[in-house]
C-alpha cells in the first residue's frame, strides 16, 4: 500500500504545481465576480451617457409633475415651451441636434401611454426608468382626482401576505427565514460545485489514465502495483486536487465573511446591512454533507472515466467514448436547474434517488429541506453501493484496457473483458 | 546475490495478433548469473517475447515462467525492465521521476533519491536532475529510463534494445554497466538486432527470425561448432607456394591468406606443413565466424527480414 501512496502523491503534486490548477483555482471566483461586474457596469454606463431629455406636454396638466419626477430620477429635463410643434423637434432629431424627446398627450393623462421619439429605441435601463417615473405620476394624478384614492393605490400595489408564525416569536421566525435563504444559496452553489467537479476532475482522471497508457509508462508501473491499486491511487490523487480547490474556495468565502466583512463594516458603518450576508452562509453540517456527496459522486464518475480512458487509444477516441458519461452528468444538472427555478415536482425527489443523479439532485434538496432525512440517507446508501459496483466493473475494464493496444472494444468485447479480467 | 533455478523459462510459447504470428512455439531458458542475448531482425518477435515475460501480454499457448512461477505481480517486481518504446512521464522532472519509480518499487524515498543522484552522476546527467524530462534529448531520456530500470537493484534485468538510440560513448558506458551487473551476480537478458554488441557481451544467444527460434546456444560453443575450417596465415617475407592436398581453396585477403581446409583436416597438420616450408610465420589463426555470418547462414540476412528463408529449414 506504500506504493499506492506514492502514486497518490505523484498525481497530486504534479497537478497542483501546474499553471492550469492555479489559474482555475483563482480564476473561477474572479470570473464570477468579473461577469457580474461587467453586466452591471455596461447597463449603468450606457444610461449614464445620455441623460438629457426634452419634454413636450400636449396634455396641459402633466408637464411640470413629470419634469420633477424625471429630474429626481437623475435626468436633465428641459420642458419645451407650450405650443412647441412636434415637427420642429422631429427635425432636430433628424439633424442629430437632439437624441430623443418625450411627447405627453391626452392619452398619457388617461392611460399613461406616452411617446418616445428618437431614431433608435431606448435602452432597457432608460425605458424602465422613464416609464416608471411617468406611470407613477399619472397614477398619482388620477387617484388624486377620486375619492378614496389612497386605498385604491394600495390595492394596485398588490396587497400583501402577512405571514404570522404560530408558536414562533419574531426572532425565531427571522431565523427560519434566514435558514431558508441559506439553504437556497448553499443548494445552488453546492450543486454547481458538484457538477463542475465531477465533470472537470472526472475528465482529468481519464486524461491521466490515457497518458500513462499512450506513453506505455503503465507497463512499467504495473510491475510494482496491481492495476486496481494504480487506478485507486490515480482517482484519489486527482480527487485530492479537486478537494483542495473546493477547500480553497470555501476557505476564501469563510475568510471574507469572518474577517474582511467585519473589518469593512467597522470601517464604513454605512455598509452594515452587508453583515446580514453572514447568516446566509452554510453551516458545518451542510459543508460536511457536501463532502460526502462529493466523495461518493466523484468516486462513482471518476472510476468510470478511468475505465473509459483505459479502453481508448487516444484523446479523440476518448472524446467520443465519454459522451454517455457526460450526458449522465448533464441531465441531472438540467433537472436541478428547473428545480431552482421553482418547478419542483414531487416525482423529481424520487428521480434524485437514482445514484448517478444523486450528487447533483439530492444535495441541494437536502440542504434546502425539500426532502425528508430518510431519503437523503437512502440516497447515500444507494450511492455507496453503486460506487462499489462501478469500481468493480471499472477496475476490470481498466486492468485489461491499459495493456491492450487494439481498437476500442465494442459492448460484447467489453463484457468479455469484465468477465475474464 | 545467490539465485537458484532458472530465471526465465519459456516452453512452447505462441502468440498471434489476428492473422500475424508474432511468436511461434518458442522454448528458451535463461540461467541465473548470465548475460543472454535475444537476437533477431526487426519484427522477428523479440519485443513480443519480452512483453510476455513481463506479463504485459499473455501467450496464446505454452507457458512463461519467471523465477519458477507465473510472471505475476510479486515476481515482476524483482525484474528491472527497460521497454523498447520508452515510457516516461514527460512533464515530470528527472529526479522526481526516478524517485517515484524507486518508491513504487519499494525503496524508501531517501534511498531512492540517493541512488538516483548517484546514477545521474555516473551517466553525466546531474545538471539535468531538475529539468523536465521532455526537455531532454532522446538519448538522455533513454539513460534516465535505464536508471529507473536498475534503481531498485533487481536480480534480473530485461532490456529491450537498450543500445539503440545511444551514441558510441554511451553505448560503451552501458556495456560497462551491464558487465558490472553481471559481475555482481545479476542475470541480464537483452534483445538487439546489433550482432556485434551481442558478440561482445553475451554468454548465450538465442537467434529468432520470423517468429521462430533459429539457434539457442552458448556463444563460445556455437562459434566452435560453426567454425568453417578456414585458417588465416600471414608470413614475414615471401610467401611459400601453397599447394597441399588438404587445402581446397586459397584466398588472399590483404597480406593474409585464407585457407579453406578439407573436411576432417586438423589445423595442426597445416601448421606442420607450413613450418616445414621453412618460412617465418607472423600469424596463424583459426578463423571464427562472426555472429552475423552464423545468423545469415541459418536464417538469411538479418538486416532484411523479407529475404529470410523459412526458418524451419535451418538446423
Amino acid at each position: 500500500m506504500k506504493q499506492v501512496w506514492s502514486v497518490i502523491r505523484r498525481e497530486y503534486v504534479e497537478r497542483v504545481k501546474t499553471r492550469a490548477f492555479i489559474l482555475s483555482t483563482l480564476g473561477m471566483p474572479l470570473l464570477m465576480i468579473g461577469i457580474m461586474a461587467v453586466f452591471g457596469l455596461v447597463a449603468f454606463l450606457s444610461e449614464q451617457s445620455e441623460r438629457q431629455i426634452v419634454l413636450v406636454d400636449q396634455s396641459g396638466q402633466l408637464g411640470e409633475r413629470v419634469r420633477q419626477a424625471l429630474d429626481e430620477a437623475g435626468y436633465d429635463v428641459e420642458l419645451a415651451a407650450p405650443g412647441t410643434a412636434a415637427e420642429e423637434l422631429d427635425q432636430q432629431v433628424l439633424d442629430d441636434e437632439l437624441e430623443a424627446y418625450i411627447l405627453l398627450d391626452d392619452a398619457t393623462a388617461s392611460e399613461a401611454v406616452f411617446h418616445y421619439r428618437a431614431k433608435e429605441p431606448p435602452g432597457s435601463v432608460r425605458s424602465q426608468l422613464i416609464r416608471s417615473a411617468i406611470v407613477e405620476e399619472v397614477v398619482d394624478m388620477r387617484l388624486g382626482q377620486i375619492e378614496d384614492g389612497e386605498s385604491v393605490r394600495r390595492l394596485f400595489e398588490g396587497g400583501s401576505l402577512e405571514y404570522e408564525p404560530v408558536g414562533l416569536d419574531e426572532a425565531e421566525a427571522e431565523e427560519a427565514e434566514a435558514e431558508r435563504i441559506s439553504g437556497m444559496i448553499t443548494g445552488i452553489a453546492g450543486g454547481l460545485i458538484l457538477y463542475i467537479m465531477m465533470l472537470a476532475y472526472g475528465a482529468q482522471t481519464l486524461q491521466s489514465v490515457l497518458e500513462e497508457k499512450q506513453s506505455r509508462v503503465v507497463e512499467l508501473v504495473i510491475s510494482s502495483l496491481r492495476p486496481w491499486q494504480l487506478m485507486l491511487g490515480k482517482i484519489v490523487g486527482v480527487g485530492a486536487v479537486g478537494l483542495t480547490q473546493v477547500a480553497i474556495w470555501i476557505g476564501c468565502v469563510a475568510l471574507l465573511a469572518g474577517l474582511a466583512l467585519p473589518g469593512l463594516i467597522s470601517a464604513a458603518p454605512d455598509l452594515e446591512e452587508l453583515g446580514q450576508v453572514r447568516q446566509y452562509l452554510p453551516g458545518p453540517g451542510a459543508i460536511l454533507l457536501l463532502l460526502v456527496f462529493f466523495l461518493l459522486g466523484y468516486f462513482l464518475y471518476s472510476s468510470l472515466f478511468a475505465a473509459v480512458g483505459a479502453m481508448c487509444k487516444n484523446l479523440q477516441e476518448a472524446g467520443q467514448a465519454q459522451t454517455p458519461l457526460i450526458i449522465v452528468i448533464i441531465v441531472p444538472f438540467m433537472m436541478q436547474m428547473m428545480t431552482f427555478q421553482g418547478n419542483n415536482m414531487p416525482w423529481m425527489n424520487w428521480v434524485a434517488l437514482f445514484p448517478f443523479f444523486s450528487p447533483i439532485m439530492m444535495y441541494p434538496r437536502a440542504v434546502m429541506g425539500d426532502v425528508p432525512a430518510w431519503m437523503v440517507a437512502l440516497s447515500i446508501v444507494l450511492m455507496a453501493v453503486t460506487v462499489w459496483g462501478a469500481a468493480w466493473v471499472a477496475g476490470r475494464i481498466y486492468k485489461v484496457g491499459i495493456l491492450s493496444q487494439g481498437n476500442r472494444p465494442n459492448l460484447r468485447e467489453l463484457l468479455r473483458w469484465i468477465r475474464e479480467a | 546475490m545467490t539465485q537458484n533455478g532458472t530465471a526465465v523459462r519459456l516452453t512452447g510459447v505462441c502468440k498471434t495478433f489476428g492473422a500475424h504470428t508474432a511468436v511461434d512455439d518458442l522454448d528458451l531458458a535463461i540461467e541465473p548469473g548470465t548475460i543472454y542475448g535475444l537476437l533477431g531482425p526487426n519484427g522477428s518477435g523479440k519485443t513480443t517475447t519480452i512483453r510476455m515475460m513481463m506479463g504485459i501480454l499473455l501467450p496464446d499457448g505454452g507457458s512463461v515462467e519467471l523465477f519458477g512461477g507465473a510472471p505475476d505481480f510479486g515476481r515482476r517486481s524483482r525484474v528491472g525492465y527497460l521497454p523498447e518504446e520508452r515510457g516516461v512521464y514527460e512533464k515530470m522532472k528527472v529526479l522526481d521521476q526516478l524517485v517515484f519509480f524507486g518508491e513504487i518499487r519499494g525503496l524508501a524515498r531517501s534511498l531512492a533519491r540517493a541512488r538516483a543522484e548517484k546514477w545521474l552522476e555516473r551517466l553525466g546527467l546531474t545538471e539535468w536532475a531538475s529539468k523536465k524530462v521532455q526537455t531532454l534529448s532522446k538519448g538522455m531520456q533513454q539513460k534516465v529510463q535505464f536508471i529507473s530500470t536498475v534503481l531498485h537493484d533487481p536480480e534480473l534485468l530485461i532490456l529491450d534494445e537498450p543500445f539503440s538510440g545511444l551514441d558510441p560513448i554511451n553505448q560503451d558506458v552501458l556495456e560497462e554497466i551491464v558487465l558490472e551487473e553481471k559481475e555482481r551476480g545479476k542475470t541480464i537478458l537483452f534483445s538487439t538486432h546489433l550482432m556485434e554488441q551481442a558478440e561482445r557481451l553475451c554468454e548465450r544467444v538465442c537467434l529468432i527470425s520470423r517468429a521462430r527460434k533459429v539457434l539457442d546456444d552458448d556463444l563460445k560453443e556455437l562459434k566452435r561448432r560453426e567454425r568453417t575450417g578456414v585458417v588465416a596465415v600471414e608470413f614475414d617475407g615471401e610467401a611459400p607456394r601453397i599447394a597441399w592436398p588438404e587445402v581446397l581453396e586459397v584466398e588472399q585477403v590483404g597480406d593474409a591468406f585464407h585457407l579453406s581446409l578439407d573436411d576432417g583436416v586438423r589445423p595442426e597438420e597445416i601448421l606442420g606443413a607450413v613450418l616445414a616450408e621453412g618460412v617465418s610465420l607472423r600469424r596463424f589463426e583459426l578463423l571464427e565466424p562472426r555472429l552475423h555470418e552464423i545468423f545469415v547462414r541459418h536464417a538469411g540476412d538479418p538486416g532484411d527480414d523479407d529475404s529470410v528463408q523459412p526458418a524451419g529449414g535451418a538446423s
